[in-house]
């Protein structure tokens, strides 16, 4: 059974670039477009790996993050947190949320793909 | 007012500030004290009239003892004389004894040697006589003028006497003296006996009225004495409590001040130099209170001024969060679609459109560096900037720039090499600016390089960790060395158009390098090449730390 992947993000573009870039991949991609509806779709759907930009509509990637890890439904759950590097401490910040790793933007494609196997391998 | 000053004062002079709170409390004192601070004239006026009232206390005692020892003497002297005149009254006595044993004595000798004794004690008689006469009283002039007739009564009977004795008539002359002789010296020796007794009399009164005399005087002299004291010590009493009640106010005054209470007031009674002073120190303490309202309010406006630059600055941060995000988000579309174009995601990408995705790339990633280093810069001007100290290998620095390069460099046809000492000890510091820095000076050396060599070093100096890139590129004039590192920034404005670049780079570099407590420099000499050179501390302090 293929491995289901949560991406919350906001910008359309963005979530394209990882749906075409999943397509040729055997994970399946869920897609959320605010920090609400992104805890909302993990808790209901129970992804393999969630992939949580840092600035979200309505709350916040860190607040969601943090929000999943204490819910023991996704407590267990990879996070990877998109930061853009704004401030120096983004990195320390995701990490305390609860992120698993995190990546800046922009992000190449080809790296993503690499984080992604390597904390949820592909079958 | 006087009993709270009183209550400031030090335990030691306790029971001398009760005994002095108690006489004040006694109304005229406190009233006189009053009334003396309120005398519109200098202290030194008020001074002086205090001592002389004083010193006129102290001549007066002394001509009232002077006048005393006056009448003492002459107290003395008339004691002296009616000592004196008793002495003449028993002469008189003794005198008359003398002469009527001499005229008995005559009778028996009968010889004229006796009689003229007679005479010579009679004129002694009569001498002493006179001289208690000049000085009697009336009373007593009486009696010494029947003593007078008496004995010229007398000398007649003795000049009878004599004449019978030298006739050789002893028998009448015996009964001369027994009848007419003894009555009349009976007689006059009763009267000198009046006036013995008379004069006793006078002198025994004379001296009971010295005496008592004499105690009045003593305790006249005392009562003035104990006044002068009395009043010596009212004046002083009263002439520096008008002052120190003065002075304690002033004390009390500032001690308010002292602790800060401005706009407190004294008030003194006084219309002397301590009213002038109580005047001046209110003026002080409203000018006080002025500026320290004024100091307030500008402490207050400060502070929302503070307040309002720390809000400005959390709202450019805020801003430059938001801005950093919705600037990468759709760099990141650009990057990430052209990086799935080149990988053949959608499909083999024709030769003729791969060179403009890659240029696609290039700008793009240029884009992305750009808005690295206007936010950057953003931050380190907002104080926003902060390292994230850690330990790092200077040489594993180095080969990531060596690595980051290289290409580019072989690209060029450059020589590109780096130079590490082996036993170069780990650092401790913000690796990941410190590689920023480096990159930064080792692509500027590639950029404005087009033949010979790149060389980027690192070295320990002592506790000093010195990175050097040097280049055999276009150089830069002495005059324009200092330049380099402000903000956009290049030696010539047509070498930004020529070689591109944001300007930002040194300037960025320059403040990563004094965030570490380092400095940067450079040595040029123009078409020869250039060597960037930047110092940072071994051991970064962790006050630098973020």
């Amino acid at each position: 059974m293929s491995k289901t992947i949560l991406y919350v993000e906001d910008n359309e573009f963005n979530r394209k670039i990882v749906r075409q870039l999943l397509a040729a991949t055997t994970y399946r991609l869920l897609e959320a477009i605010d920090g609400e509806a992104g805890v909302a779709t993990a808790l209901e759907a129970g992804p393999d790996l969630i992939l949580m930009d840092i600035q979200l509509p309505r709350l916040s990637g860190l607040d969601a993050a943090e929000r999943l890890r204490q819910d023991p439904r996704t407590a267990h759950v990879p996070i990877i947190v998109v930061t853009s590097f704004a401030l120096s401490g983004d990195d320390r910040k995701a990490m305390e949320a609860g992120a698993s790793a995190y990546l800046a933007k922009p992000y190449s494609p080809r790296q993503l793909l690499e984080l992604i196997r390597k904390l949820a391998p592909e079958e | 007012m006087a009993t709270e000053a009183v209550t400031q004062r030090t335990p030691a002079g306790g029971r001398a500030a009760r005994l002095d709170a108690f006489l004040l409390g006694r109304w005229p004192l406190g009233r006189l004290v009053g009334w003396v601070a309120a005398i519109r004239a200098p202290v030194h006026a008020k001074l002086l009239v205090a001592f002389l009232l004083i010193a006129l206390l102290i001549i007066a005692v002394g001509v009232t003892s002077l006048q005393m020892l006056a009448a003492m003497g002459r107290h003395s002297r008339s004691l002296d004389e009616a000592h004196e005149r008793v002495h003449w009254s028993q002469q008189i006595e003794h005198a008359l004894a003398l002469q009527m044993h001499f005229t008995t004595l005559a009778l028996v000798v009968k010889d004229e040697a006796a009689i003229a004794r007679i005479l010579r004690e009679n004129n002694r008689f009569n001498d002493t006589l006179a001289r208690i006469e000049g000085a009697a009283p009336p009373d007593e002039r009486t009696l010494i003028q029947q003593i007078r007739s008496a004995q010229e009564d007398a000398m007649g009977v003795v000049a009878d006497i004599a004449n019978l004795i030298r006739e050789g008539k002893v028998a009448d002359a015996m009964e001369a003296l027994t009848t007419r002789e003894d009555p009349l010296y009976r007689k006059i020796d009763g009267l000198v006996r009046q006036v013995v007794a008379l004069e006793q009399a006078r002198m025994d009164g004379l001296r009971a009225g010295v005496a008592a005399a004499n105690r009045r005087s003593l305790l006249l002299m005392g009562g003035f004495a104990a006044l002068a004291i009395v009043l010596a010590l009212l004046f002083g009493f009263v002439i520096s409590w008008s002052f120190i009640i003065a002075v304690q106010e002033a004390h009390g005054f500032l001690g308010q001040v002292a602790a800060g209470n401005f706009g407190v007031t004294v008030r003194v009674a006084n219309r002397d130099e301590f009213g002038e002073l109580a005047e001046n120190m209110n003026r002080m303490s409203r000018e006080l209170q002025r500026l320290d309202a004024n100091q307030r309010r500008g402490a207050a406006e400060l502070q929302s001024l503070n307040e309002q630059l720390a809000q400005a600055s959390r709202a450019k941060s805020e801003f430059l969060a938001s801005m950093s995000h919705e600037l990468r988000t759709p760099l990141n579309a650009i990057l990430g679609f052209t990086e799935l174009m080149l990988d053949n995601l959608y499909g083999e990408v024709p030769q003729a459109l791969r060179d403009p995705l890659v240029d696609v790339q290039t700008n793009a990633r240029h884009l992305l560096r750009l808005i690295n280093d206007v936010l950057d810069l953003s931050k380190i001007e907002a104080g926003r900037m902060e390292l994230a100290p850690a330990e790092y290998a200077p040489a594993d620095v180095v080969e990531t720039v060596r690595a980051s390069l290289r290409s580019l460099a072989a690209e060029k046809g450059l020589e590109f090499v780096v130079s590490v000492p082996p036993d170069l000890p780990a650092a401790y510091g913000d690796g990941k600016r410190i590689t920023q820095c480096l990159l930064n000076l080792a692509g500027n050396a590639i950029k404005f390089t087009s033949r010979g060599r790149i060389e980027i070093a690192a070295e320990l100096a002592g506790e000093t960790l010195r990175y050097r890139v040097t280049d055999t590129g276009i150089g830069i004039p002495k005059d324009q060395l200092e330049n380099v590192f402000a903000e956009f920034r290049q030696a010539d404005a047509t070498v930004t158009r020529e070689y591109g670049g944001t300007g930002l780079g040194l300037s960025i570099t320059k403040k990563f390098v004094e965030l570490h407590g380092g400095r940067i420099w450079a040595e040029s000499e123009p078409g020869r090449g250039s060597t960037f050179f930047f110092e940072v501390p071994l051991r970064v302090s962790e006050s630098r730390a973020g």
